[in-house]
C-alpha cells in the first residue's frame, strides 16, 4: 500500500518507513537495552497496521505512541519508551508557542492564570533549578493522567505547562521564599511527595482553592439547610469534596411545629443536595462529589440505607451522592453480642446526636426505657443481626454506605470544647470537629513512601523521610494563609483549628523493596513504627512552627480562657490523615495510600481513559531470575494478575511479595490500618478487598475492624465472578464436544467440512494413555493445577491443550 | 414430551423444573445471567455530555452509527428469538437461560434509547440507521431475511430439516449477529474509552458485552447440543459448508462495513486494516468454538487495547461509573 505524509504545512511526501524507525531509535538512546532492533521491529509490526492511507504528520507521532503503549504489558521497556515518545509530543507542541520557562509564565500572568503573587520570586534562579532529566522518573500513566488534566492550559484550550513547570508552578504556590520553593519542586519533581489534586490544579494561580475537603453540618430547620444546600454550591464549584451530617434532620412524621403537620423526613431534603451536585457536577476537570453522613439510630435509616440503590421511586435516590454511617460504638456492641437496635427521631430525642460514648450510650438506654415504657411518639425495635446484615448487603450491592465510627474518631478530638466530630469527609480520612457555623476543610498532601529507602534498600531512609515530612507540614501550614475559602464557615474552621492531612502512599511498593509481604506480622511492625515516626516528626515541626508563627487560634482562646488543653502549644489541632491518594499514586507511578498491589496486572479506569497497570517490581524480580517471557506474562494474565497458582515460579520468587489484594486475608488488611490508626490524629481511610468465597464473613470483618479501633472504613470490593468473554486470549467454551468437525475424527481429516483448512494439530494426536498424560502433566504444571482442571466444569477447562486433554468436561 | 432440545412443544410443556437438570449447561448461564443483571440508571451517562460535544465528527460519526446500530439491533434480537426458536426450546431450563437473555435485551434497548436521548441524538436516524445505511442494510438483511423463513410455525421441528433450520437461525442470531456484528461495534466503544472519551457510556457497553458473551454462549450450547441430538446433520456435508459460509458472509460484511466507515485514515487511532484483523481474529474464535476449522490463523487480537477489558478492574469510582459490582 502507498501510504503520503500530509505534512503541518499542507505539503505532502512518500510515507517513508526508515524516517520512523529512526525516530524511535532517538527515543531509544540513552536506556540500557538488550537489543534495540529487535524493540523498533516490534514497535514497527504494531505500527504497520495502524498506518492509514493518508496520515497526517502529528497523528503519526500519535499512532507509534498508541503502537508503543500496546506492548507495555510485555516490558516496563515499553512504558518508559511511551512515556518519552509522550514528553516529545508535548515538548514539540509548546515549543511552537513558548520557548522558555519565563515565556509560560508571562502568557500565565498576561491571561490571568496565574496569580500575581508569584512575581515577587526570582524567576531567573528558579529557570536555573529547573531539571527536565527529571521527567523520565514518571511512567507512561502517570504523565498522561498530567497531560489530560493537570498541566495548565491557557484561554484556547492550548496545554502550556511542561511537566517541570508544572511542579515549579505549584511550588511557587507553596512557598514563602525562593529557597523554600526549590525545595518544595525539587521533593515534588523527584516524586518524593505530592499534594492532592486540587492543590495541584490551583496552586499559584487565580483560583487559589487548595483544599480536598469540606465537611458540613445541617441542623435542623429548613434555614440551615438551604444555607448549607449554598454552601455546597459553592464548595463543589471550586471541585472541593463535601461531606455533610444529616443526622439532625428529623425523621418522617416527626411533628413540625410552626405548621403542626408532619415533616416529610430527610430523604427528600437529602435529594435535594443530589440535584444540586450533579448539576455542578457536569464541567470541570474533576467530578466534585458529596457524601452524606447519617448515625444509623436515626428513624429513617432505612430510606437511606437505599439512596444508591438503583431501582425504586427516583425521588428516593441520590446517584449522585455518597453515603456513609456515622456509627456509635453502643449500637456496634449491641450488634456483635445479639441484642436489639432502637431507632428514634431526632426531632425526638436531640440529645443523642452531639453525645459521645458512655454520654451516648447512657442516653440512649434513657430512650430505650422511655420507648419501651410508651413514653415516645416514634420509635423502632429491631434484630441488630439482622439489621448489620441488611446493611452489608447494601454495602456490597452498592458500594454504600461506608461504615465509619462515631466514638473512635471522638475519643481522639484534640479540641472537643470547639465542638463535637460530627462526621468524615467524602474519602473518610478527614477528623475534625466541626458545627454548622463552622465547616471543616482539609487541605492534603502524601509522602511517596518508595522513593524513601536507603540506597541498598535495606531500610526506610528515615533522615530523608523526616525532611520529607518536615517540608510538607511547613508548606502545608503556608497554603492555609493562601487558600481562598469558598464559604465563611469553611474559613472560620480553618482560622480557628488550622488542620493538616499529611498521609503516605507507595507503602506496598516500599515493602516489595524492602524484601516484607504485605501479608505478613513484620509488616504490621513496620507500618506501627511509620505511623509513630510522621506523628513524632509532624507534631515537633507544628510545635517549632507554633513558636515562630503562633499555635492555632482556639488553643490560644482556651489557654486565655483559663482552661488550655494539656497538650504543648502547635501550629495544628490535627496533622496526619492516610487518604486514599488515587490520582496523585497514579501520577507518581506508585501504589496507592496503605493499600496493597491491587493485582499484577489490571486495567484502571479514570478521568484519563483506561490504562493497564503491571507490577514492574515483579517483573524485573522475574527478569533477574530468567523467568519473564511472553509466555510467562500470558500466564500472569490467565490468572488474573494472580503468581501464586504458577507452580514454575516456586523456589524462583519469593511469592508472598506479590500477593494481590483479593490474596491477602482482609484481616490482615485491617490489621496494618490499625498500625497506622494508632499514631495517625485524623483518620486512616481503609477500603477493604474481600475474595468472593469469604464474603459471607464480612460481618466478622467488619466487626473486627471496629474492634482493632480502625476509625473509618471505605469502599468494599467483592472480587466479581462474572466477566465479560476474554478478548485477547483463548478461552475453550466448546471443551472435547466435535461440534461441526464431528465427522472428521472418523475420517481422520477435514475435507467432509468441505473446508480448505489444514487439519489441526490437536485432532492429529492421539493419546492413547491419559494416566501418563496426567502424570506429565502433573509434572509441568504441578499438582495445584492438574487437580483443578481434572474438576474443571465446561464453563472453566484450562486453555491449555495438554490440561485439556485431562479435563473432564473437555474430553 | 420430546427428547431433544428443540421440539415441538404446548402450553403444557416444560413448566416442571427438574432437580436433575436434562441441560444443566442453561441451568448454569442462567444463574451467570442472573448474576449479572443490571440497569441503566446504574451509570451516569449525562456526565459524558460535554464529552460527546468534543468529539470529532468522525469520532461522532462512528459513535452514532454504533448507538444506532445497538438501538434497532436489541429487540431485533428479541424478535428473532421469539419469533423463530424461542417456542421449540423443550426443556425450563433452557427457555429460563433464553428468557432471561430476552429480559437482558430490554435493558440494553433501554440503555441505547437513554444514551440517544442524553446527548439529542437524532431518533428517527438512530432507529432507521440500520437500514438506511445500505451497506448496514445488508447486515440486517442476512439475518431477517432468513428468519423470516422459519418464523411463525413456518417449519417442523420434528424432521431433520426443520432441526437444521432451526440450528441455522439461533446461529445467524447468537453467533453471527451477537458474535460477530455485535464484536465489531464493541471494539468502536472501547476504542473510544481507551482515549478517555465517552466513558460512563463505555462503562455501560462493557457490562452489555458481559451480558452478551453470556448470550453467545447460549448459542453456542445449544448448537452443539443439536449437533449431538442429530447426528445426521453433520452428514451432511453441504449444510455443513453452508453453515460455515453463512459465517463468513457475516464477517465479509462486517469487513466491508468497516472499510466504508474507517475509509483510508485512522479513528481514534484505529485504522480499518486493524479493524479487518480483528473481525478475522473474532472470526476465527467463533469458528473454532463450533467446531471448524479456523479460516484466517489469526491467533492473537491485533486490537490489543481490549487486554484492558480481560483483566481485573479498579475504578477511581469519582472520575468514572462503576461496573464492578454484582448484585448478589
Ligand atoms: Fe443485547
Ligand atoms: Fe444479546
Amino acid at each position: 500500500m502507498k501510504r503520503t505524509v500530509i505534512k503541518r504545512d499542507g505539503t505532502e511526501e512518500p510515507f517513508r518507513t526508515q524516517k520512523i524507525i529512526n525516530a524511535i531509535f532517538e527515543i531509544i538512546q540513552g536506556l540500557e537495552v538488550e537489543d534495540d532492533y529487535e524493540i523498533v521491529f516490534k514497535i514497527m509490526k504494531e505500527l504497520d497496521l495502524k498506518v492509514p492511507k493518508r496520515v497526517a504528520t502529528e497523528e503519526l507521532d500519535q499512532l507509534v505512541l498508541k503502537a508503543i503503549e500496546q506492548l507495555i504489558p510485555k516490558h516496563p521497556v515499553y512504558d518508559t519508551l511511551a512515556t518519552r515518545q509522550l514528553l516529545k509530543i508535548i515538548d514539540k507542541d509548546i515549543n511552537r508557542r513558548l520557548d522558555h520557562f519565563r515565556d509560560y509564565l508571562a502568557r500565565g500572568f498576561e491571561e490571568n492564570l496565574l496569580d500575581e503573587s508569584l512575581k515577587e520570586f526570582d524567576f531567573e534562579l528558579l529557570a536555573n533549578s529547573l531539571n527536565f532529566d527529571r521527567d523520565g522518573l514518571l511512567g507512561y500513566f502517570g504523565l498522561t493522567t498530567l497531560k489530560d488534566r493537570y498541566l495548565m492550559r491557557d484561554r484556547d484550550d492550548q496545554i502550556i505547562e511542561k511537566p517541570q513547570w508544572f511542579f515549579m508552578r505549584v511550588a511557587m504556590g507553596i512557598g514563602n521564599s525562593n529557597g523554600e520553593v526549590i525545595k518544595i519542586y525539587n521533593k515534588l519533581s523527584k516524586l518524593e511527595y505530592l499534594h492532592s489534586t486540587p492543590t495541584l490544579f490551583n496552586s499559584g494561580t487565580t483560583t487559589a482553592q487548595y483544599s480536598s475537603c469540606y465537611v458540613s453540618v445541617i441542623d435542623d430547620s429548613l434555614d440551615s439547610i438551604m444555607d448549607k444546600a449554598r454552601e455546597t454550591a459553592f464548595l463543589a464549584k471550586y471541585a472541593g469534596g463535601v461531606g455533610t451530617d444529616v443526622t439532625r434532620i428529623r425523621a418522617t412524621g416527626s411533628n413540625i411545629k410552626s405548621l403542626n403537620a408532619p415533616s416529610s423526613g430527610a430523604i427528600p431534603f437529602i435529594k435535594i443536595f443530589d440535584t444540586l451536585v450533579n448539576s455542578i457536577q457536569q464541567g470541570g476537570r474533576r467530578r466534585s462529589s458529596q457524601v452524606m453522613s447519617m448515625q444509623p439510630w436515626h428513624l429513617d435509616i432505612d430510606g437511606f440505607l437505599d439512596l444508591r440503590e438503583t431501582t425504586g421511586n427516583a425521588y428516593f435516590r441520590t446517584p449522585s451522592l455518597n453515603t456513609s454511617l456515622w456509627m456509635p460504638d453502643e449500637m456496634m456492641r449491641r450488634i456483635k453480642e445479639g441484642e436489639p437496635l432502637y431507632f428514634f427521631d431526632p426531632g425526638e430525642c436531640p440529645e443523642l446526636v452531639d453525645a459521645v460514648g458512655d454520654d451516648f450510650r447512657a442516653k440512649y438506654e434513657k430512650r430505650i426505657e422511655q420507648a419501651e415504657a410508651g413514653g415516645l411518639k416514634q420509635f423502632d425495635k429491631r434484630d441488630s443481626k439482622n439489621f448489620f446484615k441488611k446493611y452489608l448487603f447494601k454495602l456490597a450491592k452498592t458500594g454504600h454506605p461506608w461504615l465509619i465510627f462515631k466514638d473512635e474518631h471522638n475519643r481522639h478530638n484534640p479540641c472537643p470544647e470547639y465542638s463535637v466530630i460530627n462526621s468524615s469527609n467524602l474519602c473518610t480520612e478527614i477528623s475534625i470537629p466541626n458545627h454548622s457555623d463552622s465547616t471543616a476543610v482539609c487541605t492534603l498532601a502524601s509522602v511517596n513512601l518508595s522513593k524513601h529507602l536507603t540506597d541498598d534498600e535495606s531500610d526506610i531512609d528515615w533522615d530523608k523521610f523526616e525532611d520529607t515530612l518536615e517540608t510538607m507540614t511547613r508548606g502545608l501550614d503556608n497554603v492555609l494563609d493562601k487558600n481562598f475559602y469558598p464559604s465563611e464557615p469553611a474559613e472560620k474552621n480553618t482560622m480557628d483549628l488550622r488542620p493538616l492531612g499529611i498521609g503516605l502512599m507507595g507503602f506496598a511498593e516500599a515493602l516489595v523493596d524492602l524484601g516484607i509481604p504485605y501479608d505478613s506480622e513484620e509488616a504490621v511492625i513496620l507500618a506501627r513504627k511509620i505511623g509513630a515516626f510522621m506523628r513524632k516528626v509532624t507534631y515537633r515541626t507544628s510545635q517549632q512552627l507554633a513558636e515562630e508563627r503562633g499555635a492555632f487560634e482556639h488553643y490560644r482562646e482556651m489557654k486565655e480562657a483559663g482552661s488550655p488543653y494539656d497538650y504543648k502549644p502547635r501550629r495544628n489541632a490535627v496533622l496526619l490523615a492516610i487518604a486514599p491518594t488515587a490520582s496523585i499514586s497514579i501520577i507518581s507511578g506508585t501504589t496507592s495510600s496503605i493499600d496493597s498491589y491491587f493485582s499484577n496486572l489490571y486495567s484502571r479506569d479514570t478521568l484519563s481513559g483506561k490504562h493497564i497497570v503491571i507490577n514492574r517490581q515483579l517483573i524485573e524480580d522475574l527478569e533477574e531470575k530468567g523467568h519473564w517471557s511472553d509466555e510467562m506474562a500470558q500466564k500472569i494474565k490467565a490468572n488474573n494478575g494472580s503468581v501464586q497458582p504458577i507452580q514454575e515460579l516456586d523456589g524462583v520468587i519469593n511469592k508472598d511479595l506479590y500477593k494481590t489484594a483479593y490474596e491477602i486475608h482482609p484481616e490482615r488488611q485491617i490489621d496494618i490500618a490499625a498500625a497506622f490508626q494508632e499514631s495517625i490524629d485524623q483518620s486512616v481511610s481503609k477500603s477493604l478487598y474481600i475474595a468472593e468465597r469469604m464474603r459471607d464473613d464480612m460481618e466478622e470483618f467488619y466487626l473486627y475492624a471496629w474492634e482493632k479501633k480502625l476509625k473509618s472504613t471505605y469502599y468494599c470490593f467483592i472480587d466479581k465472578v462474572v466477566k465479560g468473554e476474554k478478548y485477547t486470549e483463548e478461552v475453550n467454551k466448546r471443551g472435547s464436544r466435535k461440534g461441526f468437525g464431528a465427522v472428521s475424527s472418523d475420517t481422520g481429516s477435514e475435507s467432509s467440512n468441505g473446508t480448505s483448512s489444514k487439519p489441526g494439530k490437536e485432532e492429529q494426536e492421539s493419546v492413547s494413555d491419559r494416566e501418563e498424560l496426567e502424570a506429565r502433566a502433573r509434572e509441568k504444571f504441578g499438582d495445584e493445577v492438574v487437580d483443578q482442571a481434572l474438576n474443571a466444569d465446561a464453563g472453566s477447562c484450562p486453555t491449555d491443550p495438554m490440561l485439556q486433554k485431562i479435563c473432564p468436561s473437555c474430553e | 414430551m420430546s427428547t431433544k432440545l428443540i421440539g415441538r412443544t404446548s402450553v403444557r410443556d416444560n413448566i416442571k423444573l427438574s432437580e436433575d437438570p436434562s441441560y444443566p449447561i442453561f441451568k448454569e448461564l442462567y444463574e451467570k445471567q442472573k448474576k449479572v443483571v443490571w440497569f441503566p440508571e446504574e451509570l451516569n451517562i449525562q456526565q459524558d455530555a460535554l464529552d460527546y460535544h468534543s468529539l470529532t465528527d468522525d469520532e461522532k460519526e462512528l459513535f452514532d452509527t454504533a448507538v444506532g446500530y445497538f438501538c434497532s439491533s436489541e429487540l431485533l434480537v428479541q424478535n428473532v428469538l421469539v419469533n423463530s426458536f424461542f417456542p421449540l426450546l423443550t426443556d425450563p431450563h433452557a427457555k429460563m437461560s433464553f428468557s432471561t437473555q430476552l429480559f437482558m435485551e430490554n435493558i440494553h434497548s433501554d440503555f441505547f434509547e437513554i444514551v440517544l436521548q442524553s446527548f439529542g441524538l437524532d431518533r428517527e436516524k438512530m432507529y432507521d440507521v440500520a437500514f438506511d445505511d445500505p451497506i448496514l442494510r445488508k447486515k440486517q438483511d442476512l439475518i431477517v431475511d432468513e428468519i423470516d423463513k422459519i418464523s411463525h410455525g413456518k417449519i417442523n421441528p420434528e424432521t431433520l430439516e426443520g432441526q437444521k433450520q432451526v440450528l441455522r437461525a439461533i446461529l445467524l442470531n447468537n453467533i453471527v449477529l451477537e458474535g460477530i456484528f455485535f464484536y465489531s461495534s464493541f471494539a468502536h466503544f472501547f476504542a473510544l474509552k481507551d482515549m478517555a472519551k465517552m466513558k460512563n457510556v463505555v462503562s455501560g457497553v462493557e457490562l452489555v458485552l458481559i451480558d452478551e458473551s453470556l448470550h453467545l454462549q447460549n448459542g453456542i450450547e445449544a448448537i452443539l447440543i443439536m449437533l449431538d441430538e442429530n447426528p445426521e446433520i453433520v452428514e451432511d456435508t453441504e449444510y455443513v459448508q453452508d453453515i460455515r459460509n453463512v459465517i463468513l458472509e457475516g464477517t465479509s460484511l462486517e469487513i466491508e462495513y468497516v472499510k466504508h466507515q474507517f475509509g483510508d485514515r485512522t479513528i481514534l487511532g484505529i485504522s480499518s486494516g486493524e479493524m479487518e484483523r480483528y473481525l478475522k481474529y473474532i472470526t476465527d474464535r467463533r469458528l473454532q468454538e463450533l467446531g471448524f476449522q479456523q479460516e484466517f490463523h489469526i491467533n492473537e487480537n491485533p486490537l490489543r487495547f481490549l487486554q484492558k477489558e480481560d483483566v481485573k478492574k479498579l475504578i477511581n469510582f469519582f472520575e468514572v461509573s462503576s461496573t464492578e459490582y454484582t448484585n448478589y
